[in-house]
């Protein structure tokens, strides 16, 4: 495939808008992270939606602010946080195939609920790989667009040709993001260390995620979690969906981007099959656990892989 | 030494890990959890196989493993006999490091809390060779073995915002080069100008595990 031009130009990068796909798995022992996309199911929504695998590369635009140009037809799809999206000042709904024409601009303001929108387009973007995977990791500059943030002016272009036929999800399948979160989570290893009173409040309080939230983690701000006696922990491995409780008591999640490893006391573990939701924490947004047993984790996995891997083709949790 | 037997725990629901009771470093512990991590990877079933200095964690896709499933596997391969040797034939690495000021915001209050003056600190920590018993927390995080007993200091309660590139820091017993920019938690004495990853690189890493380290103090 030759190109003349790129097919998008970025206008404005938004707060934070990456290139990610299903990221790089089995490189925690080398202190690589998984990264990829933070809300899995969004991000293989909006692709099945332009008919592209599931996991091509697609972006993901933090709380809002992109403005792209268009420089050739092509067929988008939005999915994820609420947010208003326009064509040429014209609104778009979200979760549809959306056909485009070349010098169309669209423009998304910020997240309602949720906090991270998924932009696929057909044919998939095209941006630099590392251990087989394009996705963005911020902190060492790998994958995507030279390892950052779009900027205004980047130019992008498509990793293929346009596959497949554009999808739809039937009509009540779409995920509904609030301003509240539950995700349902097992008992981490430090998860006995914990105070009496922090095993009780993890699963009977709210918490509100801070400011301080982005791909790596978000820092929970609610009732103290600490260990029932002070201990020194040895630095060991660590995986997205953790909750770790620093001995300052408020207890920080591990998103995609997470380190892989960390010397605090893992009291949570979040169940892999809600783990896409991590992806939609917004800054103020609460955050509650519900307790989910061992025995209870692989029936509601394979019921939800089941249903979603019937609408997109090899998709799973 | 003997081998210790480890325990074996639920980390969530697609996730085991293996944890030895030992108080401080442990060079024969080290040897474990590397030779479990071999014996793990042979069967390419794990999405990931994480030693760490005295613990493993091994994860896994919940729709084709169970955690029983996986604690068994875990059991099979620490009763597998091997040996690996990792620290007979390893690379020696030299890192030259600025210990103090701005590069070791840490060195003068841990010295005071030690009651020793910063030059005994950096003496005491480039004295001897580490062996890099893991690699992690982001990339090119080099975790080395134990430091001097005079040297234990605590995680700062509060973890600093980021800790710049290259910066060597002591937790508990255990000492550290940050291989970017980060968050972290650790007490900070020095930085070296190295990169201890580089993806441009043909060899990303600068260390890996198993390779023997000397702080060089600039």
């Amino acid at each position: 495939m030759t190109h003349n031009m790129s097919v998008i130009t970025v206008l404005n990068g938004g707060t934070q808008t990456t290139v990610q796909d299903a990221g790089r798995p089995g490189h925690r022992h080398l202190g690589i992270p998984r990264s990829g996309a933070a809300d899995r199911l969004s991000f293989a929504i909006a692709n099945h939606l332009v008919g592209n695998v599931w996991d091509a590369p697609a972006l993901e635009c933090a709380l809002g602010g992109l403005h792209l140009r268009f420089e050739k037809d092509t067929t988008i799809a939005l999915s994820g946080a609420q947010m208003w999206a326009q064509i040429n000042g014209m609104n778009i709904d979200l979760n549809r195939a959306v056909g485009v024409e070349a010098g169309d601009i669209l423009t998304l303001s910020y997240a309602r609920a949720g906090c991270r929108s998924y932009i696929a387009v057909a044919g998939g973007i095209a941006a630099t790989e590392f251990l087989g995977s394009v996705s963005t990791y911020l902190p060492a500059a790998l994958g995507g667009i030279e390892g950052r943030a779009l900027k205004a002016g980047d130019e992008l272009d498509l990793a293929g040709d346009p596959s497949g036929p554009i999808n739809a999800i039937p009509k009540g399948y779409i995920p509904f993001l609030s301003g509240h979160a539950v995700l349902r989570a097992g008992a981490g290893p430090e998860f006995d260390l914990l105070s009496a009173c922090s095993r009780r409040y993890l699963f009977t309080t709210p918490f509100i995620a801070t400011s301080a939230t982005d791909r790596m983690g978000s820092r929970l701000r609610g009732d103290r979690i600490v260990t029932e006696a002070d201990f020194a922990m040895t630095s060991s491995p660590l995986l997205p969906g953790t909750l770790q409780c620093p001995p300052d008591g408020q207890p920080i999640l591990a998103l995609a981007d997470a380190h892989c490893t960390g010397g605090y006391a893992r009291g949570l573990h979040v169940i892999q099959a809600d783990q896409w939701l991590l992806g939609q924490i917004a800054p103020g947004m609460q955050i509650s656990f519900r307790r989910c047993f061992a025995a209870e984790a692989p029936d509601i996995l394979r019921t939800r892989n089941a249903m979603w891997g019937a609408l997109i083709p090899d998709f799973s949790f | 030494m003997t081998a210790i037997t480890p325990l074996i725990r639920h980390y969530g629901d697609n996730a085991v890990l293996v944890e030895w009771d030992t108080a401080g470093f442990n060079a024969t512990v080290s040897d474990q959890v590397h030779a479990l991590a071999a014996q793990l990877r042979k069967t390419p079933i794990f999405t990931e196989v994480m030693p760490g200095y005295d613990s493993l964690v091994v994860s896994f896709d919940a729709e084709d493993l169970t955690l029983d499933e996986v604690t068994q596997q875990v059991k099979t391969a620490l009763q597998a006999d091997s040996d690996i040797c990792v620290a007979s034939e390893s690379r020696l690495v030299e890192i030259p490091v600025s210990y103090g000021g701005a590069a070791g915001p840490d060195l003068a209050a841990l010295a005071e809390r030690i009651g020793k003056t910063p030059q005994e600190v950096i003496a005491l920590h480039s004295d001897r060779e580490y062996r890099v018993c893991m690699m992690g927390f982001i990339p090119g995080f080099a975790f080395l073995s134990e430091v001097d007993p005079v040297l234990q200091h605590p995680r700062h309660a509060t973890p600093r915002a980021v800790v710049p590139a290259g910066s060597v820091g002591i937790a508990n017993w255990q000492t550290g080069i940050y291989g970017l920019d980060s968050p972290g938690g650790w007490q900070i004495i020095g930085r070296t100008d190295l990169d201890m990853f580089d993806a441009k690189r043909d060899a990303p890493f600068l260390v890996e595990a198993g390779d023997r380290i000397r702080f060089v103090p600039q």
